[in-house]
């Protein structure tokens, strides 16, 4: 688990999708710990969002109803099945573009990138989280919460895939040899280049920093891929609910089939505003 | 003790060992004492309004623990993001350099309440209005909030020329402190204490959501409701 935490970490820091890391094309990760730390971050996260279920009925006069224990329980199992389901049904996808824009990618290393972006995602999301109970602390507004998650799986999503977008342009950018040499200065190319200015520059790149231009095809099937994964990922989250447990309904395991995230979403705006 | 209110100054310039050092122990507990020191007093001061009537001791004293307690409880809540924000954006290495800047940020902000401190004791002694002590306070606030503005940005100009990424994690850091600032000031009302209400720490309905009320203001205001 603490190995795994510490992939995570060099995930974060850029280490783990260095030039030189995916130097040969691979994505070198071992998944193992990793995984586990995905399945804990994300259990964290759905502690956060169903706690509002029990704050909520904590201070009422019934106190904590049997209903909002099990909800919590249910949010803190659901949510890592949520990232799990989107990257099941999103990898062989992304392996055939990948592999269509003549990458070299195996399908392991597709599914270690994955998780891998999905320990970004659940990071950012964890991070959020004592956020998302203090306002569940401070609110009863059922409508409010929602968006609030909303807003904030939207955050950690946008930069979960701005990770895989990056990431799949340095894999795709490495393997072409003339912008290899552009973006991967040779030593004496960089001794050549003068005194740094000052302050220095860092050498080292961000886990989101461009690193160099992307072939054309490349980009429109990685972009096309992206709004695949977000709509995916929107419409299990609605499949899976409740997350947060609306308090005039009993509480379920998974609701039936109707309509579905993004009218759900206008329809919240409105009773934010209309109520 | 002197030798560490003396800093107050450097703080404020971002000079010296405040404008380029990284965060260590010793420089902690100078912006902690800075901001405990001059938080405590605006909110005594702001604690004392009396409405016309008998100032309350409690409320101030209540008042002078709510601005660290607000201050410090909004950086807590917003760090974690943050943290994980700027190790994405590959710039975690200079993250004791960033903490520096915004505890100095933070502890900015105190002082220039402080020094704005004896307007409010003079608005106090002006005017019994609750609504005009509030909006009063409220606008002294603001201005504290845009002077440190300008103090995040001097304290943050070396990194971002160093890193110009440093500059949408400093945008950043302004949305996510003032979200949760917002509401942490909404959950920690009264500040004042409105006259003929009892003194309280907290008001009986202060869990309640600012965004919620605003939106609610908003749309009577739309509507004509």
């Amino acid at each position: 688990m603490i190995r795994g935490f510490k992939q995570l970490d060099d995930i974060l820091r850029g280490n783990a999708t260095s030039p030189p890391s995916l130097g040969k094309g691979q994505v070198d990760l071992r998944v193992g710990g990793l995984t586990l730390v995905v399945i804990l971050l994300g259990g964290i996260c759905g502690l956060c969002i169903g706690s509002f279920a029990v704050i909520r009925t904590a201070w009422s006069d019934t106190g904590v109803s049997q209903d909002a224990i099990m909800q919590m329980l249910a949010s803190v199992v659901k949510l890592p099945l949520l990232f799990i389901f989107t990257l099941l049904v999103t990898l062989p996808s992304l392996y055939v573009f990948n592999a269509l824009v003549g990458s070299r990618l195996s399908l392991s290393s597709v599914y270690r990138l994955l998780v891998a972006m999905l320990g970004v995602m659940l990071a950012v999301l964890a991070s959020l989280g004592p956020i998302t109970v203090f306002f569940g602390l401070s609110t009863d507004s059922y409508p409010f919460m929602k968006l609030l998650n909303v807003a904030m799986a939207s955050v950690a999503g946008v930069l979960g895939l701005a990770f895989l977008l990056r990431t799949l342009h340095r894999l795709v950018t490495l393997q072409e040899p003339s912008i290899s040499d552009e973006i991967v200065p040779t030593e004496r190319e960089a001794a050549d280049s003068g005194p740094d200015e000052d302050p220095p520059r860092r050498s080292s790149h961000g886990v989101l920093d461009r690193m160099g231009p992307t072939p054309v095809k490349a980009r429109v099937v990685f972009r096309i891929w992206l709004l695949v994964f977000s709509l995916v990922g929107a419409q299990m989250s609605w499949v899976l609910r409740p997350f947060i447990g609306n308090p005039d309904v009993p509480f379920t395991w998974l609701r039936s089939r109707q309509s579905n995230f993004f009218m759900d979403v206008l329809e919240s705006i409105g009773k934010l505003f209309g109520n | 003790m002197i030798d560490w209110l003396a800093s107050a100054d450097d703080v404020l310039r971002a000079r010296g060992e405040w404008g380029s050092a990284p965060i260590d122990r010793r420089r902690l507990a100078r912006l902690v004492f800075l901001l405990l020191v001059f938080g405590l007093f605006y909110g005594l001061v702001m604690g004392c309004y009396d409405g016309g009537h008998r100032a309350r001791l409690t409320q101030a004293l209540y008042s002078a623990l709510k601005v660290p307690l607000l201050l410090a409880a909004t950086f807590a809540l917003s760090l974690p993001s943050f943290f994980i924000l700027n190790t994405l954006l590959g710039l975690r290495d200079d993250f004791r350099y960033t903490m520096r800047a915004m505890l100095a940020t933070q502890a900015g902000l105190t002082i220039v309440l402080a020094s704005l401190a004896p307007l409010t004791a003079v608005w106090y002694a002006s005017s019994t209005s609750y609504d005009m002590a509030k909006l009063f306070n409220a606008m002294m606030f603001g201005v504290a909030s845009i002077a440190a503005q300008f103090l995040l940005r001097r304290h943050y100009a070396p990194l971002i020329r160093k890193r110009p990424a440093h500059r949408w994690m400093m945008y950043s850091w302004l949305v996510i402190y003032s979200f949760v600032g917002v509401q942490m000031a909404w959950v920690l009302r009264p500040f004042l204490g409105a006259p003929g209400m009892p003194t309280q720490f907290f008001r009986d309905n202060s869990w309640s959501n600012a965004y919620v009320h605003i939106s609610d203001v908003i749309w009577r205001v739309l509507t004509g409701g």
